[in-house]
């Protein structure tokens, strides 16, 4: 009985600790977005790019936020850093951004932004594998003692 | 290992707040940047080459200085050929600051008008293409692009010369009067003379007669061309050898038949 309401309670705490997270998220997101929306005037596509990169970024959050304390959060958070590379390079097609407003072909060229960008999601990507590393070292050395 | 770990997030967390502030502020800054074209100034730098000159000024009250900023002009014909080009390059623009220059176009009048015809009598049509390039931040290159037509009005549209008159002068000589007229579409005033010589059907030239003209930009003109040839001499069928100079271009002969 006390089992079930300890575990009632961490699944609680990680379902609000999630919630929290994604309406943290999702406010930065916002405020970010109020700043750049006048880019849309120009690249209306790059809201919809934008909108599914939040939705399934702060999905990968909250699930890996379920999953804490198992391996499956590292699984999830590497999962996150690896999205976050392919939806980059995709989205963004090679960092050569063109669009065309009227009589006006803008191109903008963000390709130091990507590559600055892809490393700092390979070394969360590499975080995410050293906090796998570490899990499974620290549940050796508990089922050892 | 768990304060690496920790250690590798924070410096995650860090750089990535620091990039997405950076970028976006960087994007923000574009709505802080204006640009001011004047009117145009169109100054003759030579006898045959004409320089058009845009006044430009950037203000830039963005967050960031704005490197490496260009304007490139191309003037093409219709057919793709390259008439004129210009462009214009600044360094950097600073936090700030305002930069006014001048981009210059030169456009050879000789090269225009002189070795053909088509722009010189009839009206046509340039295309632009204009590039602007600058690094927002000094380090996110922007690029801008357009292509426009702009008209050309001929300086000597429809030039006409009308049914000859001829009138006896006396009992050796005739006068000769020829009607000339055109419209001038050109953006300059057409200030010069026009040469005629009246030839017969063998080629011999048996008079000839200059006028000076001046037709503003936008006006039609007509004037009369006479002068005086022997009862001996004259063909009634035979063709004209019109030579007009201006200020802008010489051309000549233009062969209009008569007769």
């Amino acid at each position: 009985m006390a089992d079930s309401k300890q575990k009632l309670r961490n699944f609680v705490f990680k379902a609000l600790k999630a919630t929290v997270k994604g309406v943290l998220f999702y406010v930065a997101y916002f405020i970010v977005w109020s700043f750049v929306s006048p880019i849309t005037q120009v690249v209306p596509s790059i809201q919809q790019t934008v909108e599914v990169f939040v939705a399934v970024y702060i999905v990968l959050m909250i699930v890996g936020e379920f999953t804490s304390g198992t391996i499956y959060q590292h699984f999830f958070g590497a999962a996150k850093a690896l999205f976050v590379i392919g939806y980059l390079i995709l989205s963004l097609k090679g960092g050569i951004l063109e669009a065309s407003y009227q009589n006006v072909n803008l191109m903008v060229d963000i390709r130091l932004f990507l590559t600055v960008a892809i490393l700092l999601s390979l070394l969360g990507l590499s975080k995410s594998v050293l906090q796998a590393i570490n899990h499974l070292n620290e549940r050796t050395e508990y089922m050892q003692y | 290992m768990r304060v690496a770990i920790r250690m590798i997030g924070l410096a995650t967390t860090f750089f990535w707040i620091f990039l997405i502030a950076f970028f976006v502020s960087a994007a923000y800054s574009v709505r802080d940047l204006h640009f001011n074209f004047e009117a145009p100034q169109v100054d003759m730098i030579s006898a045959d080459k004409m320089v058009v000159c845009l006044p430009i000024s950037v203000a830039n009250y963005g967050f960031y200085n704005v490197g490496s900023f260009s304007i490139e002009t191309e003037v093409d014909n219709v057919d793709g050929v390259m008439l004129a080009n210009g462009s214009s390059f600044v360094p950097v623009i600073g936090k700030d600051k305002t930069v006014r220059f001048l981009h210059n176009v030169s456009l050879n009048f000789t090269d225009l008008l002189q070795n053909g015809q088509t722009y010189l009598f009839n009206d046509s049509e340039f295309v632009v293409h204009a590039t602007v390039g600058m690094a927002l931040a000094e380090v996110i290159p922007v690029q801008a692009s357009t292509n426009f037509s702009m008209p050309w009005g001929a300086p000597l549209y429809n030039f006409v010369l009308s049914e000859v008159q001829y009138e006896p002068l006396n009992y050796t000589h005739l006068r000769i009067t020829v009607p000339i007229s055109f419209e001038n579409h050109a953006f300059f005033d057409v200030v010069g003379g026009v040469q005629a010589r009246m030839c017969d059907g063998a080629g011999e030239v048996f008079g000839e007669g200059s006028l000076n003209v001046e037709a503003y930009s936008g006006s039609a003109y007509q004037g009369f061309l006479e002068f005086y040839v022997s009862v001996m001499e004259v063909s009634y069928s035979g063709y004209f050898e019109v030579y007009i100079r201006t200020e802008f271009f010489d051309y000549g002969p233009l062969v209009i038949p008569y007769g």
